[in-house]
């Protein structure tokens, strides 16, 4: 027998993959299993893929305690902040898949989407782990052609089309910004390994070379786009309105988690001999991302496209912590982007069940009156919104907290401030959405989709709102021990 | 003798031109894609360029990753537009004006 041998040694620690593997061999396996399941039972499509997440969160939780490990020659990294970052992402695929599945039933009910929403969910993984610009521009690409399929999924409604369509040239434009900044990072220091491009940048001490300027300069644009951050945010409103509404509700979610890691990464690897320049730039995007997010959805009248630039605004202030640059900073990313987690697919899943015939229940006029109809949904609705703005003892407002804080420590009082102010704002517009529930007169009968999956959503959701706002700490700490090591 | 600056003028021109025609073209989605196309392409030169002048291989193989990548985009791309088009009978960009605000 021939003796074969490799041209390189095996990989090590392959097992830090598991998650990723096991997503992406049972994601292409329902794909062919979805081909035998019958157009009514395509439920249990979406069970299988819930079923995939919840193996795969076993998986990571199993290896969370292996700590900080490098794979595949320093292209792929397991370290607990990956791990929470990758629960959380679980926790928002499953649950955005299981509030798909009462909307898709009106739909054209195929598998397809729900193995589209695990493959997206997989590009993310692969971000979040990246540490090579090789491996981050897969895994965006793999999350970002996902999506564009995802939003257009209505085929025969126009403005889904038309969102996905615009998504997906904007996104294009986004890629090819991403990559122009990564080739001239390439350029100055010969590797694609964020810890090589660091170690290249901080020997040579180029850092007001030109070269790479321009690098981050693109690099920075290509990911602010794929988080929304002003003035990147062009396609949110669009894309938000247009899609399917658990799509939304994924949008808003998942890609943040991952994005934000990766910003994050690249800050803390790839570029900390250009610490000045990289929070220059980021300061001035949350300053306008603070401001458009929070103005503009003032001016809303579709739900979907308020929580849209309201998303806009939330990144604003996520991005403090990043700015804030130390371990409080970012445990306080991860506080923020759970709990904004939990309220924005609460809400979502609200808005989903307020459609019916005819109705689409996204006119902010269309919640007139719940409180006197439904006043459980009025209440559930209540809480999201009284903690999207930000009130006191409700989960929201430790999110913001926790990034406040860091900002404050590392001397960032004025942005704080102006933090605080735009906060402010946002919380005018979420309140007057409860005096519509409140105090107006219904305009329109109200007529829900029963359905146990997304009312026990609805109850989970408010509850964790009410329960993390009197006890913030446990999520506080998971937070805190995350960030062990990455700095 | 041509140097790394000229290929990287070049890149930076074309990828200049891909950006330009995406934000002036206002006749036609198909020309969109092609100005995606050209930038891809424009980040490629610059790929081989840089991976030739530094004598490392990686940037080379980033190109085919590119490359893939970029053909998967136009075929997204060009699905989404299919279907627009059916609802639309139009792939004008004037007509892309449903979603306001």
């Amino acid at each position: 027998m021939a003796n074969v041998t490799f041209p390189f040694p095996f990989p090590d620690h392959l097992i830090t993959l598991l998650p990723e593997m096991i997503v992406a061999v049972l994601a292409m396996t329902l794909l062919l299993v979805d081909l035998f399941i019958s157009k009514e039972n395509k439920i249990w499509t979406a069970y299988m893929a819930v079923i995939t997440i919840v193996v795969a969160a076993i998986a990571t939780i199993q290896l969370y305690p292996v700590g900080s490990i490098e794979a595949f020659y320093g292209f792929f990294v397991f370290d607990p902040f990956a791990a929470f970052s990758k629960l959380l992402l679980f926790a928002a695929t499953a649950i955005s898949i299981l509030i798909s599945i009462d909307y898709m039933k009106d739909e054209n009910h195929v598998g397809e989407y729900y193995v589209l929403m695990l493959f997206a969910m997989l590009g993310m993984m692969l971000m979040i782990s990246a540490t090579n610009f090789i491996i981050l521009y897969l895994g965006m690409e793999l999350m970002a052609l996902c999506t564009y399929v995802l939003v257009g999924y209505q085929r025969e409604v126009l403005r889904s089309n038309e969102a996905a369509l615009k998504y997906f040239i904007l996104g294009a434009l986004s890629s090819g910004m991403l990559l122009y900044g990564i080739t001239f990072l390439y350029g100055v220091s010969g590797s694609f390994d964020y810890s090589d491009v660091g170690a290249a940048l901080h020997a040579t001490g180029n850092a007001s070379d030109p070269a790479v300027l321009l690098g981050l300069v693109f690099l920075l644009a290509g990911l602010a786009f794929k988080v929304s951050m002003a003035p990147f945010h062009m396609w949110t409103p669009d894309a938000y309105e247009g899609a399917p509404t658990p799509i939304t509700a994924f949008m808003s979610v998942a890609p943040k988690v991952a994005g934000f890691v990766v910003i994050v990464r690249v800050a803390v690897d790839a570029l900390p001999a250009m610490q000045t320049e990289y929070m220059t730039i980021l300061t001035g995007m949350a300053i306008l991302t603070m401001a458009i997010g929070n103005l503009a959805a003032i001016a809303q009248r579709n739900i979907k496209r308020m929580l849209a630039y309201s998303t806009v605004g939330h990144v604003g202030f996520v991005v403090l912590g990043v700015i804030a640059g130390n371990a409080d900073g970012y445990a306080g990313i991860l506080v923020y982007l759970s709990i904004y987690m939990v309220m924005t697919l609460g809400i979502f899943a609200i808005i989903i069940l307020m459609r019916r015939e005819g109705i689409q229940g996204e006119l902010l006029d269309d919640f007139a009156g719940l409180s006197k109809v439904r006043p459980g949904y009025a209440l559930a609705m209540g809480l999201f919104l009284f903690s999207l703005g930000g009130i006191p003892f409700l989960a929201g407002f430790w999110a913001k907290y926790a990034v406040f804080i860091a900002a404050i420590e590392a001397g960032h009082v004025y942005l704080v401030l102006y933090a605080l102010l735009f906060s402010a704002v946002g919380a005018f517009y979420y309140i007057r959405v409860v005096k519509y529930i409140y105090f107006d007169e219904a305009r329109v009968t109200f007529e829900f989709t029963e359905s146990r999956v997304m009312q026990a959503t609805v109850a989970i959701t408010a509850v964790a709102i009410v329960a993390l706002g009197l006890y913030p700490d446990p999520l506080m700490d998971a937070c805190k021990a995350a960030v062990v090591g990455l700095i | 003798m041509v140097g790394l600056s000229e290929y990287l003028i070049v890149a930076a021109a074309l990828f200049s031109l891909g950006v330009i025609g995406l934000f002036l073209n206002r006749k036609n989605v198909i020309a969109i894609l092609m100005c995606i196309e050209l930038m891809l392409l424009a980040v490629n030169i610059n790929l081989v360029a840089f991976s030739h002048f530094l004598n490392d291989i990686s940037g080379q193989i980033f190109v085919f990753f590119v490359l893939t990548v970029a053909a998967c985009e136009v075929a997204i791309g060009l699905a989404i537009l299919v279907s627009f088009y059916r609802l639309r009978r139009s792939i004008e960009i004037e007509d892309i004006n449903t979603l306001q605000g």
